[in-house]
């Protein structure tokens, strides 16, 4: 009993140890915020100090915060919501429906997680200009449908957690391929969905090189590349309080897509629904 | 019945934010023209319609000219400011997509030979820059020339560098305060460490960090037709860096840490080597309280000097609180300059005219260069002109010294031809190379042996002699 409250103790503390070197930066940040640049610059406390409006005003004479969480917003959500969606249908017919040519799509997508993005920068860029997409959030949201990442995962969690016999069960009822995939996968594989989901939204969210290379007007910005804004001063020291509050207030809609999203994050509420 | 309901306003969601996304693309260029006539229309001595002008910078204060620009001339001006860091890929990817939209670009010495040889400025020699040559300070029109003299860039600032010194300290120790006396003690490499040793002896470090000096030590090119070289003066420097951080003539701050500000405005404690390499980390340089209290006992002394570029001017200005008033400007060991935005026109804009009026505007306007002076609080125009009508100003913070007709002074000594655009990164592996020798992780010959590796496989096409 006693050996069993030392370990115990000893998790607790490793854990609140833990606990404190993660949230330690967040509070840094917090703090850091409410203080001056020359503060910053030239000391480092956790007492919060008092130029938070003063921070508020030098980054609203660089930019509209507001309208940067909105932008942001408009590209972010819906690239999460379809990068999901597909990525989920895509990784049922992979998992589920046996093809010619299935080994074959499930490789190509493999090899493309493997290739990074930037690679193709000018040709992308090209292409916009072509069809008269540069300066529209479009070319940041249709190519979210296309995430191989998410794929990938949400095909081994089908694999591993759906049974073949609720879809045939489903089948046997009469329902559509779809309706059934509607009704019956997407409820199974929604921890799946939800942690995907998380992960894409930060993602999006917090996105920067694509952004600032297709936006070429101010008010179109999303709010990362509207922060990185604040460094093109020569007064850099001056603006490091600003760029901390921004950066404060930009992670609180991440920090609320999360406490919603994280409901989701269940154990998976199939266990148990096919009897062997 | 939760998840259905889930589902449906998911995708409700997706479809709401895709049209609002698809919309909100109409409704805001649709209020953009809108305040684009609505400016034109307030302005009447606009006639066309198409009076606009795209600027694409990495300098907020391109914005301020830009405002004045359409307060003077009632042209629309939109200015867009991307992150130094992430500039040149900016302009690299829109100009090589064939994008016409910015109609300005500018950039820092450093992106410009890369911006010549791609072509993405337009030639300013055919829009009349020829009639404006030694308007502009030398060195500046130099750097804003390509490889075959064309014009494609202007600066609107100078930037060379100079040091900056305590007059209380110079008159104690040297009996002057004078900017010329000063200077001659620090001619060269020699001479710097016997005026260091001179101050130490008199119980003051001559500069606070071993960096100071870097500026003023690219009096010999990098390159030099296609090989690597590396002059005396380059050994010189390296055994100067060594001496001053070996022999204790510093106080061990790093440049822009806590110690290096506080510096400016007091003393300081002389910390240790080992503090300035964080190999000892009982010492935070990042935190003035702990700073303070862990350094109670260290020996206190007073810095000298620092070496800054002009707009070092406006960094001590703010951090030098009650000595202000106390401090000079004096030419360093050599000349030498840091920084600077320039200029000029994408050679994709559709209105390359009204652009180069705009540019004419910026920095060959005396009018501009004065309103700068006093928006900016001090930062140094190109503008010989300018500076000539300046040079009486004095500068109460520096003890009423001239400083726009020192600049100008150490501006014309400034070789430009020794810049190569291989400087950035040589000179930073020189640079780690001494900081290897100082604190003893590589020995002299390693150390080299490591830098002309560097080199040789970064650069393949360059020829490296050791």
């Amino acid at each position: 009993m006693v050996g069993y409250k030392i370990k115990k103790g000893i998790l607790y503390v490793l854990l609140v140890i833990l606990a404190i070197s993660c949230l330690l930066p967040f509070m840094l940040m917090v703090v850091n915020s409410t203080r001056s640049g020359a503060e910053i610059s030239t000391s480092f406390t956790l007492m919060p100090s008092n130029h938070l409006v003063e921070n508020w005003e030098i980054m609203s004479g660089y930019f509209n915060l507001f309208r940067g969480m909105l932008n942001s917003l408009l590209v972010a959500v819906p690239a999460t919501l379809l990068g999901a969606y597909f990525s989920a249908l895509t990784a049922y017919g992979l998992a589920m429906y046996k093809f010619k040519g299935n080994k074959v799509i499930f490789m190509a997508i493999l090899i493309f997680m493997m290739i990074p993005g930037q690679l193709s920068l000018i040709g992308f860029y090209q292409l916009c200009t072509k069809l008269h997409l540069v300066n529209s959030y479009i070319p940041l949201i249709i190519p979210a449908i296309a995430s191989p990442g998410t794929v990938f995962f949400l095909r081994q969690y089908i694999l591993s957690s759906l049974s073949n016999s609720l879809v045939e069960a489903a089948r046997i009822d009469g329902a559509h391929e779809l309706y059934s995939f509607h009704k019956i996968v997407m409820p199974i594989i929604s921890p799946a969905l939800a942690t995907m989901g998380i992960m894409g939204f930060i993602g999006n969210w917090n996105s920067y090189l694509l952004p600032m290379i297709i936006l070429n007007k101010n008010e179109k910005f999303t709010l990362p590349v509207m922060m990185a804004t604040l460094r093109a001063s020569l007064d850099m020291v001056r603006n490091q309080g600003a760029t901390y509050l921004a950066v404060t207030i930009s992670v609180v809609p991440i920090l609320f897509v999360f406490c919603f999203f994280s409901k989701y994050i269940i154990s998976s509420i199939s266990a148990g629904a096919v009897k062997e | 019945m939760k998840l259905k309901k889930l589902l449906a306003v998911t995708l409700a969601t997706v479809m709401v934010a895709g049209l609002a996304a698809c919309g909100g693309q109409e409704t805001g260029s649709g209020s953009n023209s809108d305040a684009g006539t609505k400016t034109e229309q307030s302005s009447s001595k606009t006639d066309a319609k198409g009076d606009k002008l795209v600027v694409w910078t990495l300098a907020a204060d391109l914005q301020q000219f830009a405002e004045r620009y359409t307060e003077k001339t009632g042209v629309n001006v939109e200015t867009v400011i991307i992150e130094p860091a992430d500039y040149p890929t900016k302009v690299q990817t829109a100009l090589m997509g064939g994008e016409k939209e910015p109609d300005i670009i500018v950039g820092e010495p450093q992106m410009l030979e890369d911006f010549y040889t791609n072509g993405f400025f337009a030639s300013l020699d055919d829009l009349g820059a020829k009639d404006f040559d030694g308007k502009i300070v030398d060195y500046v029109w130099k750097v804003g020339q390509d490889a075959d003299g064309v014009q494609r860039a202007i600066s609107y600032q100078i930037t060379p560098a100079g040091i900056y010194y305590r007059r209380d300290i110079a008159q104690s120790v040297f009996g002057t305060d004078d900017p010329v006396e000063i200077g001659k003690k620090f001619a060269d490499y020699d001479t710097i460490l016997e005026t260091a040793q001179t101050l130490k002896n008199a119980g003051y470090r001559i500069f606070a960090s071993d960096s100071e000096i870097n500026y003023f030590s690219g009096d010999s090119a990098w390159v030099v037709d296609g090989a690597l070289n590396v002059s005396d003066a380059r050994f010189e420097y390296m055994d100067l860096v060594i001496s001053l951080y070996q022999d204790d003539l510093t106080a061990y701050a790093n440049q822009w840490s806590t110690p290096w500000f506080q510096a400016m405005s007091g003393d300081v404690p002389i910390l240790t080597a080992e503090i300035q390499n964080y190999e000892d980390d009982s010492v935070n340089v990042w935190d003035a309280e702990s700073f303070a209290e862990a350094t109670a006992g260290l020996e206190r002394t007073t810095v000298f000097a620092y070496g800054l570029p002009s707009w070092g001017v406006l960094t001590m200005r703010d951090n030098v609180g009650e000595t202000s008033g106390k401090w000079g400007v004096c030419a360093g060991p050599a000349y030498g300059f840091g920084g600077g935005t320039y200029i000029g026109i994408s050679s994709l804009s559709e209105r390359k005219d009204l652009a180069w009026d705009f540019i004419k505007f910026c920095t060959l306007n005396e009018e501009t260069a004065d309103w700068w002076i006093e928006a900016s609080e001090g930062d140094t125009v190109s503008l010989i002109s300018a500076l000539d009508k300046h040079k009486d100003d004095e500068n109460s913070v520096y003890g009423g010294e001239k400083l726009y007709s020192f600049w100008l002074e150490q501006a014309k000594g400034i070789d430009y031809s020794k810049v190569t655009n291989y400087d950035k990164f040589i000179g930073d592996a020189w640079g780690a190379s001494i900081g290897y020798i100082n604190t003893g992780q590589a020995t002299r010959e390693d150390a080299l042996a490591t830098f002309y590796d560097t080199v040789e496989s970064t650069y393949p096409e360059i020829t490296v002699t050791r």
